[in-house]
């Protein structure tokens, strides 16, 4: 389902009423489940099999957690092994069963449906590291069953193609007669290999609050709809924000005090993101998707005007889900954490990822970038540690060479103004607004490997950009004056007009125009960019 | 990934643009909004010119401008007598006129007094949601409808199949009921065809991207390629402000689709004889019939003194074992209409040689079928009758 449609508004208009409705009883918690369920089954309901496998194994592997010491403690492995002797009896119960789970589903990785013993072998592989969890009773182990879990899931079903096709073209010439199954040929019952909205968001949501637990930074959820509603919580499911259990639990506590600023910010926020999807990326999307779809077709200024387009395009679509989910959710009471802040603003690249997709560049400093050791080992580590880190995000945004290139190019970009940052000059001479054009033109370049169908797409664009010819333009005039006066707003808003702006007359005044404007031009617009990640 | 500290939760929501409203600032939103809404079509209404000289028609091009046609009805004089169909009253073929009403009135001595609101691409489903959302400027008037058996010459033709369809003015039917097994749109797209049917300011939107922008969302006009290779943007650098001319398009002057001179405009065979065998579907099998006599009904609930015109068919494109089955429905269409007490003409076909396909007259055909209504003892009693 998505927010910008009339299904939406009617799912909308049963939902609220009922949770406000429940908000005395302890029902509303099993309401706003069903609820986020039904929102992201909406489509493809035996997707919510993933959702609620992911949710269930990461909630029992914490509460496994819970039952082993923070210290390792020794233990006669001979003893519990012949005898079973558990200092706990769940963990008893658990490697019995897991251990019976482990031997079940090997059988049927050998001897099942020829259909199902992939799945099996995988589960078989989970279930002999939980039982090697229980019979250790390590908290190291349970997350570790967690991440592999979760990455399994993943890897599976975002990754599985790209690494493949790329092993079979390695192993191909190397001349050897091996070559990798299709993930296609993988899947339970010959179910259809698709890759699920939003799995990369509800994943490390998941893991999120089980690395959490592991470091100790938040206590065990013991309501299993509780932690399920905080994995589904519809208005972030699909594409974020990513939020941390420490921010989203306790709000599931007990039912939010609901004011009047919870609808006019809701509101607020949902008007804005409506805009710059419908009105703005969609619109984008028209001119990028031509473009982009056959770069051969057009010349320089074309592939330039379809680049900072897109640049644009990528923001609104994105931006403008987060808005709007923001909004859902602050009218129900919920608080989602920021997820973009003008990040074409930035002056530098570390300033553009504290601005661009805050929930993600802080889910990769918090679980990657710091373990990796991040800035405390030296700049040469530190640069190590970025350079992994955003190899690792380009992955996340899909299985692709050019996006691994475009988390490189993002580290290089942070490296460069990090360097540069650290002269007087740079700091304290160059004008802000040249930083800011820099930072822009460098996401702009980034961009190309990022929407370009290929790599060899990608360079055919850079190369006819800067050797191109300029005949006879194609760009839509009107396309570009309403993104330059959405720029100009935004610098508006980081200056000293930003009173102006904030006047009733002003906010009233476009947000009417806002809503005409939408009145008369919007289409039926498709799906959200980020859904595919 | 500079500043290693956990990041604290916001103490309540931020925002990054001035766009935060307080409750009294949302209600003049709405106040404004509403105002917009409300008086922008009203007040278009006022400033567009929209010539609807002698024989008007809705032109082809914008023949889903919904709200143009009920603009049209909304100014008909009150003596004039619409004639709601298909293109067999819009006329297909001919010019404007070559039409029926316009041969009605000629013959008739009364030029203009019949009027054609004829849409081209009309069957009785979507001609229901026409005249239950668009037509309530007509309520209490003399109409003919035009009874087209040609959407009962097949399942196909009847939207009655099961296999997905295409077909024209899909937004005009019933979305959520009576059902019609090909017409599969998502749950989303009816829903929102319901809410543009009922929204008057929608509609507006609409007329202005039918009539302005070749059909296209203003948007999208701005982008649009004609489909050149090397692809050019001829809309890049146009105001699309200056599209609009304040004058609905008329019908062009010389359409090379329409008219005597037309390489169109001739008989349907050079035998005269045919051999089309139609699968029709019986009436209590058939949607489109089921739904033209609900629209029968709803507008004799509007107080509409109803005559109704069934064909004429071209009964030459039949091979001869074909023709007592469409007689048997055409009758049985005809003793509904009697039972019901609905005034009904049948013409007697028409020659061969006056049809252009199975169901459009041509220029002289038309005036034949005119002449023969104005002879027809019940049009000339429906026509005196008060």
């Amino acid at each position: 389902m998505l927010f910008h449609t009339w299904t939406f508004l009617l799912f909308l208009a049963v939902v609220l009423p009922v949770l406000f409705a429940l908000r005395k009883t302890r029902m509303w918690i099993p309401w706003l489940l069903i609820a986020s369920y039904t929102f992201y089954g909406w489509w493809k309901p035996y997707w919510l099999i993933l959702v609620f496998y992911s949710t269930l194994l990461d909630f029992i592997l914490v509460a496994l957690m819970d039952h082993c010491p923070r210290e390792r403690q020794k233990f006669n492995w001979r003893e519990r092994l012949t005898r079973l002797r558990f200092d706990d009896g769940l963990m008893k119960i658990a490697f019995i069963a897991t251990v019976v789970g482990t031997v079940v589903s090997l059988g049927m990785a050998f001897a099942g449906p020829q259909t199902l013993r992939p799945t099996m072998a995988m589960a078989s592989l989970i279930l002999l590291l939980m039982a090697v969890g229980a019979f250790s009773c390590n908290r190291r182990t349970w997350l570790v069953v967690s991440i592999v879990n979760n990455f399994a899931i993943l890897v599976f079903f975002k990754y599985a193609s790209f690494f493949t096709e790329n092993i079979n073209t390695l192993l191909a010439s190397c001349h050897v007669a091996v070559r990798l199954p299709e993930p296609s040929t993988l899947m339970p019952f010959g179910a259809k290999y698709v890759l699920p909205v939003g799995i990369s968001f509800f994943t490390f949501q998941s893991l999120s609050y089980t690395i959490d637990f592991y470091r100790g930074l938040i206590p065990r959820e013991r309501n299993f709809l509780r932690f399920a509603t905080f994995v589904a919580f519809f208005p972030q499911l699909m594409a974020g924000p990513i939020e941390r259990a420490a921010h989203m639990l306790p709000q599931f506590f007990r039912f939010p005090k609901i004011r009047l600023q919870n609808f006019t910010d809701g509101l607020s926020l949902f008007l804005v993101g409506l805009f710059k999807k419908l009105a703005l990326a969609n619109y984008l999307s028209l001119y990028v998707e031509r473009v982009y779809d056959s770069p051969r077709n057009f010349e320089a200024p074309e592939l330039l005007a379809a680049t900072f387009a897109f640049a644009w395009q990528i923001f609104f679509d994105f931006s403008g889900y987060t808005d709007m989910a923001r909004g859902i959710a602050k009218v129900m009471g919920f608080d989602l954490m920021l997820n973009f802040n003008n990040p074409y603003m930035a002056t530098g690249l570390g300033e553009f990822w504290g601005r661009w997709h805050i929930s993600l560049s802080t889910w990769f400093r918090d679980y990657v970038y710091i373990p990796l050791g991040g800035n405390r080992r030296g700049a040469l580590l530190t640069y190590r540690n970025l350079f992994i880190t955003f190899f690792i995000s380009g992955i996340w945004h899909g299985a692709a060479w050019t996006f691994v290139i475009w988390g490189l190019l993002h580290a290089a970009g942070i490296l460069i103004t990090r360097e540069l940052e650290r002269s007087a000059f740079y700091r304290n001479r160059v004008p802000r607004l040249v930083k800011q054009l820099a930072v822009f033109t460098f996401v702009c370049f980034a961009w190309i490997f990022f929407r370009a169908g290929s790599l060899a797409d990608a360079t055919l664009i850079i190369s006819r950009i800067f050797t191109g010819a300029w005949h006879t333009p194609q760009v839509p005039v009107f396309m570009l004056l309403l993104v330059a006066a959405i720029w100009l707003y935004q610098f508006a808003f980081e200056s000293h007009c930003k009173k102006f702006l904030e006047t009733g007359v002003v906010r009233i005044g476009l947000a009417a125009l806002m809503i005409i404007y939408l009145c008369i031009f919007t289409t039926e617009g498709g799906a959200f960019i980020y859904f595919q990640f | 990934m500079a500043d290693e500290k956990p990041t604290p939760a916001p103490a309540e929501t931020r925002f990054v643009n001035a766009m935060r409203l307080s409750a009294r600032q949302w209600l003049a939103v709405a106040a404004i909004v509403m105002l917009v809404l409300s008086v922008t079509p009203w007040l278009w209404k006022k400033i567009e010119r929209f010539d609807t000289g002698a024989d008007y028609r809705i032109p082809y091009a914008i023949s889903k401008d919904y709200w143009l046609y009920e603009r049209r009805l909304d100014r008909l004089a009150p003596t004039d007598i619409a004639m709601i169909g298909d293109s067999v009253i819009w006329g297909e073929y001919v010019r404007p006129d070559g039409t029926l009403s316009h041969f009605l009135g000629e013959q008739s001595g009364q030029p203009g007094k019949f009027v054609n609101a004829g849409v081209n691409g009309l069957f009785p489903l979507a001609f229901e949601g026409l005249v239950g959302d668009y037509a309530s400027a007509i309520r209490n008037r003399k109409l003919i409808v035009h009874l087209n058996l040609l959407w009962m010459s097949s399942p196909k033709a009847d939207l009655s199949t099961s296999k997905e369809e295409r077909f024209n003015h899909a937004d005009l039917v019933a979305q959520f009921g009576p059902r019609i097994p090909c017409y599969k749109a998502d749950f989303n797209h009816r829903l929102s065809v319901t809410v543009e049917r009922h929204f008057t300011f929608m509609q507006w939107a609409n007329h202005l991207q039918i009539a302005y922008f070749g059909q296209k969302n203003i948007l999208a006009w701005t982008l649009d390629d004609e489909g050149a290779s090397p692809p050019e943007l001829p809309n890049a650098y146009k105001n699309p402000l200056q599209q609009i001319t304040l004058t609905v398009p008329p019908e062009p002057a010389a359409d090379p689709e329409r008219g005597p001179a037309s390489p169109r405009h001739k008989p349907w065979s050079t035998t005269g004889e045919g051999t089309t065998r139609f699968e029709w579907v019986a009436p209590d099998l058939s949607l489109q019939w089921a739904a033209f006599q609900r629209l029968v009904k709803l507008l004799q609930s509007r107080g509409n003194d109803v005559l109704v015109v069934v064909g004429p068919f071209n009964e030459h494109s039949m091979s001869a074992e074909n023709r007592p089955a469409f007689r048997r429905l055409r009758d049985g269409a005809a003793e509904w209409l009697t039972q019901n007490r609905i005034a009904h003409v049948i013409p007697e076909p028409l020659p061969s040689a006056l049809y252009a396909d199975a169901s459009h007259p041509l220029t002289e055909g038309y005036r034949m079928l005119a002449a023969r209504l104005i002879r027809d003892a019940t049009f000339q009693k429906w026509m005196t009758a008060r």
